[in-house]
């Protein structure tokens, strides 16, 4: 039972982690409408700018903020340099394009760090036990940082103006735009705040992890994964769905197996696809 | 010299057997297959094991690919063909990464991460050496022309019309009381099985496979060989294929010059440069160098 309850735990922690990847991916997929693949290097480059962030000031949150900068700043230049001027091109050019700058941002890591493994220098703290339980204070922080920054994101999107815009674009761009809503200024709010909740989900694995060049890479799978089950476009749905695979993952590994809990993810995929497309809670129209 | 002429022009050419699959999967048809790769390391994963641990003729490991990788193609079909196109980029990238998960982790049929060494090579009766490499680009070259005939036939023909005609306007055709779905899952099948060759040559050629060289990087590469060859076109294919090999083996003479530099750097570096091409060209040339010069 006790074993069960700390997977449990374990599920719910790395399905923050998948939650705000998959909200960075339902973000991009409602309003700019194509699946971004550089999400996950987005990821990367957060956690590596927290790692230097973390080297050169000591203070993990400092660190941390450093991060999720990075990630936003990654995502605006992403969407100023490539994506803006592809506005208008098929699906396919803006996928192909979105690969692209993933591979361009895994090399530059890569050459900048090394492909070495590397771990934040956080002291060692001593798990605290419930009925048996073991909890690392250190999870419970990093699910505090994943909660806050997903209510920031929430009430970034529903109490303020931008935020509205943002909903509106999403919901129909042609009459957002009849209505005198600039697509500029929402693109540039969108990319920024899709970064930067990228760069804290790559904060927050690389801490609970280890940093390396390609751990954004294989957390995009779960990401999409996530995304769809949620229902393209839902930022609750991203969220639970998150949850739902990461706990599913963690729970499954005794079972399937350490390697085969990342293909539980296109299992998970397919079988919303075959049985709800629209997934969870997205809407009926735009999937088939 | 010769030598290494003749294990470029191989490897090329197996590169374009994996290009015309994907000019048939997206070129012609629209399918964004992004896990061509997958199909590819069924092809080789199938010839490996039936000629070592199966013992059997070089032969039926060939036609076992082609079959194997086409299977694998059609679940992947069914499920997701009746979805927006992006959606379907997704899947098949899952799919190629579910693929290389379990070469890794199923260690009785795979041997895992250690891979499968001393698979026999084509034309070991000709003896090592020339005769034999010469014989295997012969092989290819023949493969290819048999393929590329093929697809001019198959663009010439009704059935070519009507994939080109899903590529350019899918509701039109539904109009016209065609199923698109059906005519998807023919074409990702037939360029499947063409990539389980593709494969199975590669498992023959370079004699051992090991997951690693199954990483979705090999999918893009093809991607980079057709966007700069031209989408659509066969020719755009080879071309492009051959521009692949010049940068590939480029990058490996950049390091004889340059020698400060690691091989992981390298392969960085040559990551990087992919991400540049297909930003680049994607960006500033759509249509590729053989592409139509008048269009945008």
């Amino acid at each position: 039972m006790v074993f069960w309850v700390e997977l449990l735990i374990a599920g719910v922690v790395s399905g923050l982690v998948i939650g705000l990847v998959a909200l960075a991916i339902t973000l991009v997929f409602g309003i700019a409408r194509f699946p971004n693949a550089a999400t996950g290097d987005t990821m990367t480059l957060g956690a590596y700018g927290a790692l230097a962030g973390h080297a050169a000031t000591g203070s993990l949150l400092l660190g941390g903020a450093l991060g999720a900068l990075g990630g936003a700043v990654t995502g605006l230049a992403a969407y100023a340099l490539v994506f803006r001027r592809l506005s208008g091109r098929s699906t396919v050019a803006l996928l192909v394009a979105s690969i692209g700058i993933g591979f361009i941002l895994r090399a530059g890591l890569a050459l900048a760090f090394g492909h070495t493994q590397q771990v934040f220098q956080a002291p060692l703290v001593r798990p605290w036990r419930f009925e048996g339980v073991r909890i690392h204070p250190n999870d419970l922080r990093l699910a505090a940082t994943a909660a806050f920054a997903l209510a920031v994101v929430f009430a970034t999107l529903y109490l303020t103006p931008i935020g509205r815009r943002m909903r509106a674009v999403a919901d129909d761009p042609a009459l957002a735009r009849v209505c005198g809503i600039s697509p500029v200024r929402v693109m540039v709010a969108l990319w920024l705040l899709a970064g930067a909740v990228a760069g804290i989900a790559g904060v927050i694995l690389g801490m609970r992890t280890v940093v390396a060049p390609e751990i954004g890479w294989d957390m995009l799978l779960p990401g999409f994964a996530a995304a769809i089950l949620g229902g393209i476009g839902s930022p609750v749905g991203a969220v639970v769905a998150g949850l739902i695979i990461g706990i599913a993952q963690e729970m499954a590994t005794p079972v399937v197996g350490f390697t085969y809990k990342i293909a539980l993810a296109f299992v998970v995929m397919l079988f919303v696809l075959l049985v709800r497309p629209r997934g969870l809670f997205g809407r009926v129209e735009g999937v088939r | 010299m010769e030598a290494y002429l003749a294990a470029i022009a191989a490897i090329a050419l197996i590169y374009v057997l994996l290009a015309l699959g994907l000019t048939l999967h997206y070129g012609l048809t629209g399918l964004i297959n992004f896990g061509h790769v997958g199909f590819f390391c069924i092809g080789a994963y199938a010839a490996a094991i039936l000629s070592t641990k199966g013992g059997m003729p070089i032969a039926v490991g060939f036609v076992a690919a082609a079959v194997l990788a086409g299977l694998a193609a059609w679940p992947i079909g069914l499920v997701s063909l009746r979805l927006r196109d992006d959606y379907f980029a997704i899947v098949t990238l899952g799919f190629s990464e579910t693929v290389r998960l379990v070469v890794t982790s199923e260690r009785w049929l795979t041997n895992g991460v250690q891979g499968i060494p001393g698979i026999p090579r084509l034309f070991e009766g000709l003896g090592v050496g020339m005769p034999s490499a010469l014989a295997i680009v012969g092989v290819l070259l023949a493969v290819n022309a048999a393929a590329i005939w093929l697809f001019f036939r198959l663009v010439k023909s009704p059935f070519g019309r009507m994939i080109e005609a899903i590529r350019d306007n899918e509701e039109a055709v539904r109009a016209l009381g065609k199923d698109p779905a059906r005519f998807k899952i023919r074409v990702l099948v037939l360029g499947a099985a063409l990539a389980g060759i593709a494969g199975a040559f590669y498992a023959h050629y370079i004699g051992y496979v090991v997951p690693d060289q199954f990483i979705p990087l090999v999918t893009f590469y093809v991607w980079m060989a057709i966007i700069m060859g031209g989408v659509g076109r066969i020719s755009g294919a080879v071309v492009g294929a051959a521009l692949l090999m010049l940068f590939l083996e480029g990058s490996r003479f950049l390091r004889d010059v340059v020698p400060f530099i690691s091989a992981v750097d390298m392969a960085s570096v040559r990551i990087g440069a992919v991400g540049l091409a297909l930003v680049l060209f994607t960006m500033f040339r759509p249509q590729g160098l053989m592409g139509d010069y008048t269009r945008r």
